[in-house]
């Protein structure tokens, strides 16, 4: 089966303005001949995603990623290098691929503010030009999978950031995409919201065979929806693999909390550092390169009789902030 | 077309939603009417030189006004949908940009006019007691209707900008001043110096406001072979126009990536 989305060596730079200089002759040949400067979103970017892969597209802020997005989805087109969504070119063939792909941007809305989203959903099912009967069938099962049957004739603003994000979801799945493409689609969101859009997102992609691509800040999208991230830094490609990989490859530390019978523990060993030790609780994190996790829980047993003993991979946004800093600096070219 | 009907149906259900604009825009044409009904009334008593009769003129402010206020300010909608970031989701439908927001001008329209048309004419008769002749109107509305959508297409042209500059509205604002110098929105062009109609004559204001509003005068200076062919002319300008300075908004939209 052909890949849903392919990048082959794709680049993507702007002309963006210089900061303006200081004097007034400097400000008028700014303002007659602007001087630019060429910024690289993205860098000879290569990847594919098979159709069903659920997969987060991280980076830090600037590194390209809606950029990509927007590339993918046929908006911009890319200086260089060949793109490949759902076996269609996007820069060439975006009103044909638009018929198959969705896309949720977060801080963005595609409901009309003042209406109720079933007024958005009935101006879709024309746009994507969606069979009547069908267009029913379909909204009828997507409001009751995201629970939205009391929200679709309530005017959007009226709802909360949560029903406004289930309509918006509601509204990229309507004409049934092959893709979705999801730009922070829980920023802003509490915690039990965050969690139905997660399952949602997931369960949804299961039955139906959507692909994922989903960008965000937010380590729980990537762990709870997705099961392979790609991870891009000044528009290059700096990892590309299941999560647990990710993990695996980057996890330098462990974090260990002792509940023991004597009140503290001395564990004086190369590479454990003491975080809190009294009351008969040791918390302890373990550089893994220096010493063995064994070698510590060993010399903690000799001390003292353990009660309780639980050992914790470091969060993933402490291996997500080393993979970044292992990064080269951005590279600017006049 | 279907697609662009929906979202002009839209529109009309937006257009209905916001009822406080609506009636704000009736109750400024009325008094905008009554003001100036007041104003020519007197002018006329204090035996001032008035070239045209006064009731005339109160209609003839009447259609320019209509025409004006019909006018959706879509190049608000255009530049929110930008700065926002909203313009990313509707440049990805299988839709033309432009056309989806022309279409949803027009539904705006589709609620205004009529509404405000009726507010010209009860506020007119009143303020005047006197309605024009029946082929006034029927000059006078169907070159209106042209000229207001003319005049929402512009708006979108401007809205457009948005991709470059960061506010739009000096823009409108001096359009909205040689509206009413070069397009005669209070007074006839026949009454401004020579100079000023030459140099309308190269606008579209005039074809905007004072040809269709100049049938309601007596001696007015349109024809309606004239007009036709100079909405035609504008028609096409803002067509093309609105299609080349998309096609740059596209490329600007690349440099900013998005």
């Amino acid at each position: 089966m052909p890949p849903a989305v392919e990048l082959d060596r794709v680049s993507k730079s702007f002309r963006v303005r210089r900061p303006r200089r200081p004097g007034v002759g400097a400000r008028v040949r700014d303002l007659l001949r602007p001087r630019t400067e060429a910024v690289t979103a993205i860098d000879r970017l290569s990847f594919s995603i098979a159709p069903g892969e659920r997969v987060a597209f991280i980076g830090p802020n600037g590194a390209g990623k809606s950029t990509t997005l927007k590339v993918l989805a046929g908006i911009l087109h890319p200086d260089a290098g060949e793109v490949r969504v759902l076996g269609l070119v996007p820069s060439h063939e975006r009103r044909r691929l638009a018929f198959q792909i969705g896309t949720v941007f977060g801080q963005r809305s595609q409901l009309w503010y003042q209406l109720p989203p079933r007024d958005t959903f009935e101006l879709l099912g024309r746009v994507y030009d969606i069979d009547r009967l069908e267009h029913r069938r379909r909204l009828d099962a997507l409001t009751s999978v995201f629970e939205i049957g009391a929200l679709v004739d309530t005017p959007v603003r009226q709802l909360s950031l949560g029903e406004r994000m289930r309509c918006e979801l509601v509204a990229s799945l309507l004409h049934a995409p092959r893709l979705l493409f999801l730009d922070e689609p829980t920023i802003g969101l509490d915690v039990s919201a965050k969690a139905a859009i997660r399952e949602l997102l997931r369960t949804g992609s299961e039955r139906e065979g959507v692909t994922l691509l989903l960008t965000s800040h937010d380590t729980g999208d990537m762990e709870r929806v997705c099961t392979r991230v790609i991870v891009i830094h000044h528009g290059r490609l700096l990892w590309d693999g299941a999560i647990a990989d990710l993990r695996r490859g980057y996890l330098k530390t462990k974090r260990i909390t002792l509940w023991t019978e004597a009140e503290r523990l001395d564990l004086a060993l190369p590479g454990v550092r003491v975080l809190s030790s009294g009351s008969y609780r040791t918390e302890i994190e373990i550089a893994l390169e220096i010493t063995p996790l064994g070698q510590v829980v060993d010399a903690a047993v000799r001390q003292a009789a353990i009660r309780d003993m639980v050992i914790e991979d470091a969060p993933l946004d402490e291996v997500i902030r080393t993979l970044y800093a292992s990064a080269e600096p951005r590279q600017v070219t006049s | 077309m279907a697609k662009y009907a929906a979202f002009s149906r839209v529109a009309v259900a937006r257009a209905g939603r916001e009822r406080g604009d609506l009636y704000g825009r009736v109750a400024f044409f009325a008094v905008i009417l009554g003001v100036f009904s007041s104003l020519w009334r007197a002018a006329a008593e204090a035996g001032l030189c008035v070239a045209i009769e006064p009731r005339a003129l109160v209609w003839y402010l009447a259609v320019t006004e209509w025409i004006v206020l019909s006018a959706p300010q879509v190049h608000l909608d255009i530049q929110e949908a930008i700065r926002a970031g909203d313009v990313v989701y509707r440049l990805g439908r299988p839709v033309s940009y432009v056309g989806a927001e022309v279409a949803a001008a027009f539904g705006v329209l589709a609620v205004r006019l009529p509404l405000l048309g009726l507010t010209a004419c009860v506020c007119a008769f009143a303020f005047t007691g006197w309605i024009p002749p029946a082929r006034a109107f029927a000059m006078a509305v169907p070159f209106g209707l042209v000229a207001a959508a003319l005049l929402a297409a512009l708006h979108v042209w401007i809205g457009l900008l948005a991709f470059w500059l960061h506010d739009v509205s000096p823009v409108y604002w001096v359009c909205q001043k040689l509206m009413f110098v070069l397009g005669g929105l209070m007074l006839p062009l026949a009454i401004y110096p020579g100079v000023i109609q030459r140099i309308a004559g190269y606008t579209p204001f005039p074809a905007l406001l004072a040809g269709p509003a100049s049938f309601m005068l007596a001696n007015g200076g349109a024809t309606p072979a004239a007009l036709a062919r100079d909405l035609a002319i504008w028609c096409g300008v803002t067509a093309v126009g609105l299609g080349w300075t998309f096609r740059r908004a596209a490329t600007e939209l690349t440099i900013n990536g998005g």
